[in-house]
C-alpha cells in the first residue's frame, strides 16, 4: 500500500495538480478544528521517522504548550547518512504533501515561521520545493492559515551546510539560524528554546508527510495501515545485496523477510543472507536470526536494535562485514563536528584501527582496543553521533568477530 | 575444411612453376572478404545484451567473458594489503612501459603491474616494423588517408589524425630510448639515414624497421628505460582481478593477484592505464594465434565491467602468414617483411592466387579461399598454402641470411631450410582491431581509467595497418601516461571497493545471463593453470 510514494501523488511543484488528487484536504480539516489536531496525530500513533522514533504528538504539545508569538517549525530534510534516500524523493517529487504537512504542523502548535531546512547536495529538491512554496503562498489556505494562527506567515527554503551533523535536531537549529551546525547539550531541547530562542518544532520529512495524510484521512485509516498493532507505513531504503534495492514503502511491521526477499526480489545472485546495517547505519545488526522481526520501532528496540530512518543495507554472502563497517565508522569519524574530544578522537581512532586491520595489518591487540572503545566512547558527546558509532562497531565485532580475526596479520590469528 | 593438395604433390607443382610469374591478379575483394573471412561467416557475432554497448555485435567467444561475473568478491579484498601510487599502468607490453615511463617522468609515482615479466607481450613479436611519415615524399595526410583506407574508412578520425602526426616523434623518442632502426643503403653507422620499406596497403615507403624483429629490439630499449627509472615499482606475475571503484563512481586502481605469494593485493591509483593487449588466446573461431601467452582480452572484460564502452570487437585481424607446419610451432608469426621484400605466396597447384601486398584482411581471405576449395597443401594433419622463401632468395640473394634472421631461424626450428623448401603458412588469429574506445589523451570515458595499445579500439576501424601497432603503442603509451600524470594527483580516492559489481550482476540477472561464466580468463586452460585453488579466498 503506497500513501506517500504512489506513482500518482508524485505531481513535483505543481500545485493545482495536488489540490485535484485530493490535496489540502488535510490542512481544511485541521483548519476546521485546530484543537483536534494533536489528538488525531496521538490517535494514530505517528511516531518521529527520522530515526529516534518518538511520539509526534508529544513534540507538538510540548511546542504547543509554550507561549507565542514567534514559534518555529523546522522541516528537517538534512538527510546524508549512509543509505538513507528517502527525505529526497518526498522533497523533489511530491513536495506538496510535506508541506501541507508542515502548515498542519504550524496550525497545531500556533508557528508562523516554517523552514524547509533542506541538504544543498540534493539541488532538485531545493529547485522544486521554492517552485512550490511560491504556489503555496498565493493559495487561498495559505492566507486562511494565517488567520487561524494570528500572525503573518513565513514559509522558509533554507539549506544547510549539507554536513551530516546538521540533520541532528539541535544542529539543525544552529543551522537555520546561520551558524556552523555544533549540536547542543538537551536539555534545553528545541520546544523550550530553539530558533532565536523561540520555542521550535523539528520533525523529519516523512514524519510531516504522513501528518497532513492523518488529518486528511483520519486516525483510523492510518492505524490500519500497519499490522500486528504498528501504525501506518513506512519508507525503507533497501540497498546492498538485493536484487532490487530501492525505495520501498510497507506497512510498518513488516518483517524483514518481506522486505528482503519479496519487495527486494530476494538475495543478489542466491547469496546467503548475513546480515542488515539499519540506518543509519548505527545501530545494532540485524541477522538471520532477525528475519522474521516486524520492522517496526518497538520490536527492533525489543531485540536492541532500532529501526532508525529505515535504511535497510544488506549484507550478503561475498560482502565483507568489516569492510562496511570500517567504511560506515570512517563516515562517523569524517563527520563528527569536533565539539566533544572522545567523539572527534574516539571515532578516528576506532577508523584508524579498522583501516589498519582491513589493509592486514591487524594484530590481537587491534581487537582489544577496539572493544575497550565501544565500552568507552557511548554517552560522550553531545549527541548521538559517537554512540552510534561505537554501536555498529560492538555489533559487528560481536557477530561477526571470526571476519575481524581472520583478517588480522598472518601469524598472529588466534 | 576440405583436404588439400599432399604436400609432395604441391612441391614438384611448385618447382614446375618456379619461377613465379609476376602477374597482376584481380581479385573480387568485396565477394572475396564476405565469404571467407571469419569475421563474416554467419553466427560467429552476437549482440551485446548488457553494459555500455549493449546492442554492439560482439564475436561470440568474446561476449560470453564480456557479460560474465567476477573472479573475487568483497571479501576477497579484505585484509589485502594496500598498495599506493598516483598511477597504476596494468601490462607490461610496450604501452606499459611507455606510459609508465611518460607518467613517471612526469612526475608521478608509479606501478607497473604485469600478469607474466616484463616484456612478455605481443610487443615483441612484431616482425615488420613501425610506420611513421619520415620521408620526403611522404607526409601525414598520406600516412592518415592510408590508414583509413585500409581500416575500410571505419577508424575514428580524431584518433588516426593524433596517430599519425605523432609518428616522427616517436621515431626520435624511440631513438633516444636507443633503440636501433635498419639505415639505407650506404649511410653511415652515426648520422644516416632511416631505412624505409613500403607495407601493404601504403602509397609511400613508410615502414622502419630493426631486422625483421623490430618489436623485439624496441622492448628491449623500453625494458632497460623501465627498469632504470626511478619512481615505477615493477610488480611481476600480478594479474589484475578487478577494477576498483570509488565512492563516486571512479576508477581507482586494481585488485591484483600475486601469484608468487598466492594472494590478493590492492593497488589504489588516481589513475589507472589499461594496457592489456588483445584476445589471440581465446582462440576465436577455433585459429591457432601467433599472440603471446597473456592475450586473453582480460582489459576488454575489466573495463566494460566498470562502464567503458567498447567499439568493433566484431573485427579480427587474421595474419596471413602463421606457421601451418609443424603442428607445435602452429599460429606461430611468418614476418610480413617476407611478403614486403618480395615472397609470393603459392598453392597447392603452384599458382600464385593473390596481390602479396594486399591489405591483410584481403591475403588472409584469399589463403582461406584455397583452403577452402581444396587448392591448399595438406601436410599431416595440417593444411595451408606455401611462402615462396626460396623464391625470395633467388631474386636477393642474401636476403635470408641478412635481414630476415627470425624468419631464418624459425625454418630451422621447424627443420627445414628456408632457403630451400616453401613455408607452409595459414592464417592466424593476429590481432583485436576494435576495443576500449577512447578519446585522443586515451581517456576511456570512466573517469580515473585510461586505456593504450591493442585494448583499444577505434584506431585501425576494421582492418589494421602493418606497422600502426607498434606506432600506436608508443603514441598513445606516452598520451595516455601523460594524462594520467596531470590527473592522478587531483584527489585520491576514498572508501575504495568493488560497488559497481553489484549494479553489473544487476544487470546480468536481468537480461537472464548465468554468473556462472566468470572472467577475466587470465591465463588460457591449456596452461593447467588452476586460478580457482590459487584465488582470493583460498589465499
Amino acid at each position: 500500500m503506497k500513501i506517500l510514494i504512489d506513482e500518482r501523488r508524485c505531481v513535483g511543484a505543481d500545485l493545482p495538480a495536488w489540490m485535484a488528487l485530493g490535496g489540502g484536504t488535510g490542512l481544511e480539516r485541521a483548519l476546521a478544528d485546530p484543537a483536534g489536531i494533536i489528538p488525531a496525530i496521538e490517535a494514530a500513533g505517528l511516531r518521529g521517522l527520522g530515526g529516534a522514533g518518538f511520539p509526534t504528538h508529544r513534540k507538538w504539545a510540548a511546542v504547543a504548550a509554550q507561549p507565542g508569538p514567534g514559534k518555529w517549525v523546522v522541516c528537517n530534510g538534512n538527510e546524508d547518512e549512509p543509505g538513507t534516500f528517502k527525505d529526497r524523493f518526498l522533497l523533489s517529487r511530491t513536495p506538496h504533501q510535506v508541506i501541507e504537512g508542515a502548515l498542519v504542523a504550524a496550525l497545531a502548535v500556533k508557528a508562523a515561521n516554517i523552514v524547509l531546512y533542506i541538504n544543498p547536495r540534493e539541488a532538485a529538491a531545493v529547485r522544486v520545493l521554492r517552485e512550490a512554496v511560491t504556489q503555496w503562498e498565493a493559495h487561498r489556505l495559505f492566507a486562511r492559515l494565517a488567520t487561524a494562527i494570528g500572525e503573518e506567515l513565513h514559509l522558509l527554503v533554507v539549506t544547510g551546510s549539507g554536513l551530516y551533523i546538521g540533520g541532528e535536531e539541535t544542529a539543525a537549529v544552529a543551522s537555520v539560524m546561520g551558524g556552523f551546525p555544533f549540536p547542543t547539550l538537551k536539555p534545553p531541547f528545541p520546544a523550550e528554546t530553539g530558533v532565536n530562542g523561540a520555542p521550535t518544532l523539528v520533525n523529519n520529512v516523512e514524519t510531516l508527510a504522513h501528518a497532513g495524510q492523518i488529518l486528511g484521512h483520519g486516525p483510523e485509516w492510518y492505524r490500519s495501515l500497519g499490522l500486528g498493532g504498528a501504525p501506518g507505513t513506512k519508507l525503507f531504503s533497501l540497498s546492498g545485496d538485493v536484487l532490487r534495492p530501492g525505495l520501498h514503502e510497507l506497512p510498518m511491521g513488516t518483517s524483514l523477510r518481506s522486505l528482503v526477499f519479496e519487495h527486494g526480489g530476494g538475495m543478489l545472485a542466491g547469496k546467503a543472507f548475513k546480515a542488515v546495517f539499519t540506518g543509519g547505519p548505527s545501530n545494532t545488526l540485524l541477522t538471520a536470526a532477525d528475519l522474521d522481526v516486524p520492522l517496526d520501532f518497538d520490536s527492533l528496540r525489543a531485540r536492541g536494535s532500532r529501526l532508525g530512518t529505515g535504511a535497510m543495507i544488506v549484507v550478503g554472502e561475498g560482502t565483507s562485514i568489516l569492510r562496511k563497517t570500517a567504511e560506515y565508522v570512517t563516515f562517523f569519524a569524517n563527520n563528527s563536528c569536533g565539539q566533544c574530544p572522545p567523539c572527534k578522537i574516539g571515532t578516528h581512532q576506532v577508523s584508524r584501527i579498522l583501516e589498519r586491520i582491513e589493509a592486514g595489518a591487524g594484530r590481537p591487540d587491534d581487537l582489544r582496543a577496539l572493544e575497550n572503545l565501544t565500552e568507552l566512547l557511548p554517552g560522550s558527546g553531545r549527541c548521538g553521533l559517537v554512540d552510534g558509532a561505537a554501536t555498529v562497531l560492538a555489533s559487528s565485532l560481536k557477530t561477526f568477530r571470526a571476519e575481524y580475526e581472520q583478517a588480522l596479520r598472518p601469524g598472529e590469528k588466534r | 575444411m576440405s583436404g588439400g593438395i599432399p604436400h609432395a604433390e604441391a612441391l614438384a607443382a611448385w618447382r614446375a612453376r618456379t619461377p613465379a610469374q609476376p602477374q597482376a591478379l584481380a581479385l573480387p575483394v568485396p565477394e572475396l572478404l564476405k565469404r571467407f573471412h571469419p569475421d563474416r561467416q554467419p553466427g560467429s557475432m552476437v549482440p551485446l545484451r548488457v553494459g555500455a554497448s549493449a546492442g554492439l555485435p560482439c564475436r561470440a567467444e568474446l561476449a560470453t567473458l564480456l557479460q560474465s561475473d567476477s573472479l573475487v568478491e568483497d571479501v576477497d579484498i579484505a585484509a589485502a594489503p594496500m598498495l599506493d601510487a598516483d598511477v597504476l599502468v596494468i601490462g607490461g607490453g610496450g604501452a606499459g612501459c611507455v606510459a609508465a615511463l611518460t607518467a613517471a617522468r612526469a612526475g608521478a609515482r608509479v606501478i607497473l603491474a604485469t600478469k607474466l615479466r616484463l616484456g612478455d607481450s605481443n610487443t615483441v613479436m612484431a616482425e615488420g616494423g613501425i610506420q611513421a611519415a619520415v620521408g620526403a615524399e611522404d607526409s601525414l595526410q598520406r600516412h592518415f588517408e592510408d590508414t583509413l583506407r585500409a581500416g575500410h574508412f571505419t577508424a575514428n578520425k580524431e584518433l588516426v589524425a593524433a596517430l599519425v602526426s605523432d609518428g616522427p616523434a616517436v621515431i626520435r623518442w624511440l631513438i633516444q630510448e636507443g633503440m636501433s632502426f635498419d639505415l639505407a643503403e650506404g649511410s653511415e653507422r652515426i648520422g644516416g639515414n632511416l631505412l624505409r620499406k613500403k607495407p601493404g596497403g601504403a602509397t609511400a615507403a613508410r615502414l622502419l624497421s630493426y631486422r625483421d624483429f623490430t618489436g623485439l629490439e624496441m622492448m628491449r630499449a623500453l625494458r632497460e628505460a623501465v627498469l632504470l627509472q626511478p619512481g615505477i615499482t615493477l610488480l611481476d606475475r600480478h594479474p589484475s582481478l578487478e577494477l576498483l571503484t570509488d565512492d563516486r563512481g571512479r576508477c581507482a586502481g586494481a585488485a591484483l593477484h600475486d601469484l608468487s605469494l598466492g594472494r590478493t593485493v590492492l593497488a589504489r591509483a588516481g589513475a589507472t592505464v589499461l594496457a592489456t593487449g588483445g584476445a589471440g588466446r581465446l582462440h576465436i573461431a577455433g585459429f591457432p594465434t601467433s599472440n603471446h601467452y597473456g592475450a586473453t582480452a582480460d582489459g576488454l572484460v575489466l573495463a566494460y565491467r566498470l562502464g567503458a564502452a567498447l567499439r568493433e570487437v566484431d573485427s579480427f585481424q587474421y595474419h596471413p602468414t602463421g606457421i601451418a607446419w609443424p603442428p607445435h610451432m602452429e599460429g606461430q608469426l611468418v614476418s610480413e617483411a617476407a611478403r614486403a621484400s618480395g615472397a609470393a605466396l603459392v598453392n597447392g597447384l603452384g599458382e600464385r592466387f593473390v596481390d602479396e601486398l594486399e591489405t591483410r584482411d584481403v591475403v588472409a581471405s584469399a589463403i582461406l579461399r584455397e583452403m577452402a576449395e581444396g587448392r591448399g597443401v595438406a601436410r599431416g594433419n595440417s593444411l595451408g598454402v606455401f611462402l615462396d622463401t626460396p623464391g625470395l632468395e633467388r631474386e636477393k640473394p642474401g636476403i635470408l641470411g641478412k635481414s630476415l634472421v627470425t624468419l631464418t631461424h624459425l625454418a630451422h626450428r621447424a627443420g627445414f631450410d628456408a632457403a630451400a623448401e616453401p613455408f607452409l603458412i595459414c592464417p592466424t588469429l593476429h590481432y583485436q582491431n576494435g576495443g576500449v574506445a577512447i578519446d585522443p589523451d586515451g581517456w576511456s570515458g570512466v573517469p580515473g581509467l585510461l586505456c593504450a595499445g591493442e585494448v583499444t579500439g577505434g584506431l585501425h576501424g576494421r582492418n589494421r595497418m602493418m606497422g600502426n601497432a607498434l606506432l600506436e603503442l608508443v603514441a598513445f603509451g606516452r598520451r595516455a601516461g601523460r594524462s594520467a600524470a596531470a590527473n592522478a594527483r587531483a584527489e585520491r580516492p576514498r572508501n575504495i571497493g568493488l560497488t559497481h559489481l553489484a549494479d553489473w550482476r544487476r544487470a546480468l540477472i536481468a537480461q537472464g545471463l548465468p554468473l556462472t561464466s566468470k572472467a577475466p580468463v587470465i591465463f588460457p586452460p591449456y596452461g593447467n593453470f588452476d586460478m580457482a585453488t590459487q584465488r582470493g579466498r583460498a589465499a
